[in-house]
């Protein structure tokens, strides 16, 4: 029963001169816990950002749930949720705030109002926070107050709360110390095991550059040089695959 | 690297050489026959008048003031917001609108800022006749616009990726809009709102000088009559509103966490709205146009401004601005690298706000005492001031900056001046030109203030044409007005950007 929720068809991608991906074809099916593998530079932050359609490919086409991108409502494209390897948390608001941004999809202004006015009890922001081991006295804290690891969970935290059917992630265990490499990859991997037997699974891709986290995923895909030069079933990664990538 | 910096230290102080033509044209100009009135205008500064009578009258004049300038103040900042917000790059790229829009929304505000509240003023009191409410639209108008720039500059810093993730989140427009400027509003209210209200109460003083009202009347009057101790009551009553409002401003916390104040804050913008635009309903459909009885007056009207004589006013207000612009930038460091020791430091600020205080056609009409008018004497009087306003931000960015190469210099036996130059002011210069080149942009707006009382350039041509409602050399000279601010700006965003 392989259930295609995002798929790529012949796609390049092309920053002026250059090719950075090239022809790439992909399909993402659903309940897969998959990981991104490539050396740095190797194109996986341009195949995360075209498959949550912040950038548009040059050729081919992305497909969400057999559906060609553009054509989506503000629904559909909701129900993937990115973890950015640079953050893209706003600066000057609050943890909690950043949070509960998450949730600007599925509510309405009242809500961003009440949000950047802090007047409101935000339970479901604390909820997803304590998660990520975020403690109450950082709530209020303006994120470039914030330690880089703290950071990294407030990102995380944002993310998780939109509770979105896809989760792609671009290196979420940066600047995370190994206890709580741990935490964060079973809360963003197990939320994929938990509902395998529901009716809406999650799926998960996560670009990473440490190999001994693999053994949680199911599926790995590895780049080089903007081309995919392996996507094959964990148990049968052979070292020969890494050594050809990196 | 050093070489670099030290071509914008001396930038900074080329300009001072506009001083030469100036000075001998100033001294060509000399008289002596006022030099008495002059003297006595210096010495009540230490000896106002203070009794009753007049105590009531700067209450009465100063609540005029306040009145104005705070209500133009609150207007002109929550519009300038608003126009701040749909005149910037993440407006339209939220809601997917062609830039198009923003070029021509960009474009009407350069020009309605290009005019002087004084300008809009002398118009609107010609049309509507002097009225209370005047005051307030005059300086609402370029404010708004003005303060629109302000704020939309803050905006256009939003970094970018913060703004691809909520939209990448899909979030209902208006929330994403909210949640990406709230900051850079807040910010930029507190930071430019006190200085934003300075200038309204400013604008109103000037206003004032120019028969709309308040404070700024009675010192208008007390100069005519020569009355210089009462001149000096309502100069330092002035003096003290300006540092209480600072004072009260700096207090007020804007928390944005107090549910109580975040209400009231709230009704007083939606309030604020409401009210202007009721205002302006009731204004549009109540008045007569007692002067302005129709548009076909505009064409009945004949134009007897010969092209050569409008030619040589443009280029006069042209000089003018360089020649204040070169005094402005060039006076503050020189002075206060000259004298450059704690004593005279408490000297050149007092002087400093003095210049910032007194309005600009005061200072004119006091040196005008000595002096024949000129371009020269306008110049001077228009740098002087500004030279207060610049002066005042050296002094707060040089205070605030660390001083260890300063004194690393002096240790090694280099002359305090030289120390002074290379270890300080050097590492300023950039940024105090780029301060500069913004205030140029004031200036060339200002140029129509000093104009109109010294009678040069285009300003006085303006009150000429007016007085004698030859419309259409009304409109010309406000094209040819409008035109050089927005070419000035122009320049001087260029020279901005290639200084930061
Ligand atoms: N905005 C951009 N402008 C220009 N080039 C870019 C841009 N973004 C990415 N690139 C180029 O695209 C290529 C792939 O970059 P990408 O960020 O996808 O790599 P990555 O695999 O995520 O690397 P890392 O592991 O270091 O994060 C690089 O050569 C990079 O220089
Ligand atoms: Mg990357």
């Amino acid at each position: 029963m392989n259930n295609t929720v995002l798929e790529l068809e012949n796609i390049s991608y092309k920053y002026k001169n250059d090719l950075i991906l090239n022809k790439i074809n992909l399909k993402i099916n659903s309940g897969e816990k998959i990981a991104l593998l490539g050396k740095s530079g190797s194109g996986k932050t341009t195949l995360i950002s075209l498959l949550n359609g912040t950038i548009k490919p040059t050729q081919g086409e992305v497909k969400l749930f057999n559906e060609s991108f553009e054509e989506l409502d503000r629904k559909q494209k909701s129900k993937i949720t990115t973890i950015w390897q640079d953050l893209r948390l706003i600066e000057d608001l609050s943890a909690e705030q950043n949070v509960n941004c998450g949730l600007l999809a599925e509510n309405n202004f009242y809500f961003a109002f009440k949000n950047l006015l802090n007047i409101s009890s935000f339970k479901k922001a604390h909820k997803y926070m304590k998660l990520c081991r975020l403690h109450n006295s950082i709530y209020d804290k303006k994120i470039r107050k914030l330690s880089g690891g703290q950071k990294q969970r407030v990102a995380i935290a944002r993310s998780l709360i939109q509770e979105s059917n896809i989760l792609l992630a671009d290196e979420p265990f940066n600047n995370l110390d190994p206890k709580l490499i741990t935490t964060i990859k079973n809360l963003l991997l197990e939320n994929v095991d938990k509902n395998k037997t529901k009716k809406s699974p999650k799926t998960a891709l996560v670009a990473l550059h440490r190999l001994d986290l693999l053994n949680d995923f199911d599926k790995v895909i590895g780049i080089r040089d903007g081309k995919i030069f392996f996507n094959i079933k964990r148990n049968n990664l052979k070292k020969i695959h890494l050594e050809k990538i990196y | 690297m050093n070489k670099l910096k030290l071509n914008y230290t001396s930038l900074s102080f080329l300009p001072i050489l506009v001083c030469i033509p100036l000075g001998y044209q100033l001294i060509n100009n000399i008289h002596f026959g006022g030099f008495k009135l002059f003297q006595e205008f210096l010495i009540s500064a230490f000896n106002p008048k203070i009794d009753n009578e007049i105590i009531i009258t700067v209450i009465k004049r100063l609540n005029e003031t306040i009145l104005i300038g705070f209500f133009s103040w609150l207007v002109s900042i929550i519009f300038g917001a608003i126009f701040g917000i749909i005149s910037s790059n993440i407006f339209y790229k939220i809601f997917n609108i062609p830039n198009f829009f923003y070029r021509i929304v960009r474009f009407f505000l350069t020009i309605i800022r290009s005019i002087h509240e004084v300008v809009w003023g002398i118009l609107l009191m010609q049309i509507y006749g002097i009225n209370f409410s005047i005051g307030i639209i005059a300086i609402c108008i370029p404010y708004i616009a003005v303060n629109s720039k302000v704020f939309a500059e803050q905006l256009e810093i939003i970094d970018y990726k913060s703004f691809e993730s909520i939209n990448q989140i899909n979030a209902p427009k208006f929330s994403s809009l909210l949640t990406l400027i709230w900051n850079p509003i807040i910010n930029t209210f507190k930071n430019f709102g006190l200085y934003r209200l300075e200038c309204s109460i400013r604008s109103t003083v000037i206003l004032g000088l120019f028969g709309i009202g308040g404070i700024g009347t009675s010192i208008f009057l007390s100069f005519q009559t020569l009355n210089f101790r009462e001149l000096w009551t309502y100069l330092w009553s002035l003096a003290i509103l300006i540092i209480i409002s600072g004072l009260i401003f700096k207090k007020i916390k804007f928390n944005t966490t107090n549910k109580i104040l975040s209400i009231f804050f709230i009704s007083v913008f939606f309030i604020t709205i409401l009210f202007s635009f009721s205002y302006f309903l009731y204004f549009i459909f109540n008045n007569n146009f007692e002067n302005f009885n129709s548009v076909s007056s505009l064409f009945k009207s004949s134009s007897n401004l010969g092209l050569f004589d409008f030619l040589k006013l443009i280029l006069e207000t042209i000089i003018l601005s360089l020649l204040s612009t070169g005094i402005a930038i060039s006076l503050p460091p020189l002075v206060i690298g000259i004298f450059n020791n704690n004593t005279s430091k408490i000297f050149i600020k007092i002087f400093a706000f003095l210049l910032r205080l007194i309005p600009t056609p005061v200072i004119l009409l006091t040196l005008l005492t000595f002096n024949n008018p000129s371009v020269s004497l306008a110049a001077l009087t228009l740098g002087l001031h500004n030279a207060g306003i610049t002066s005042k931000l050296l002094f707060t960015n040089l205070d605030s900056q660390d001083k260890r190469n300063y004194i690393a210099m002096k240790s090694l036996g280099i002359s305090k001046k030289t120390s002074w130059l290379l270890g300080l002011f050097s590492q300023q210069a950039k940024s105090y030109l780029a301060y500069c080149a913004y205030r140029s942009d004031i200036i060339i707006r200002e140029t129509t203030i000093v104009g109109v009382i010294g009678s040069v350039g285009l300003g006085w041509q303006l009150q000429e044409s007016l007085s004698s409602f030859a419309w259409q050399e009304v409109i010309l000279v406000l094209i040819a007005y409008s035109s050089i601010a927005i070419v000035g700006e122009l320049i001087n965003g260029k020279i901005k950007n290639s200084l930061t």
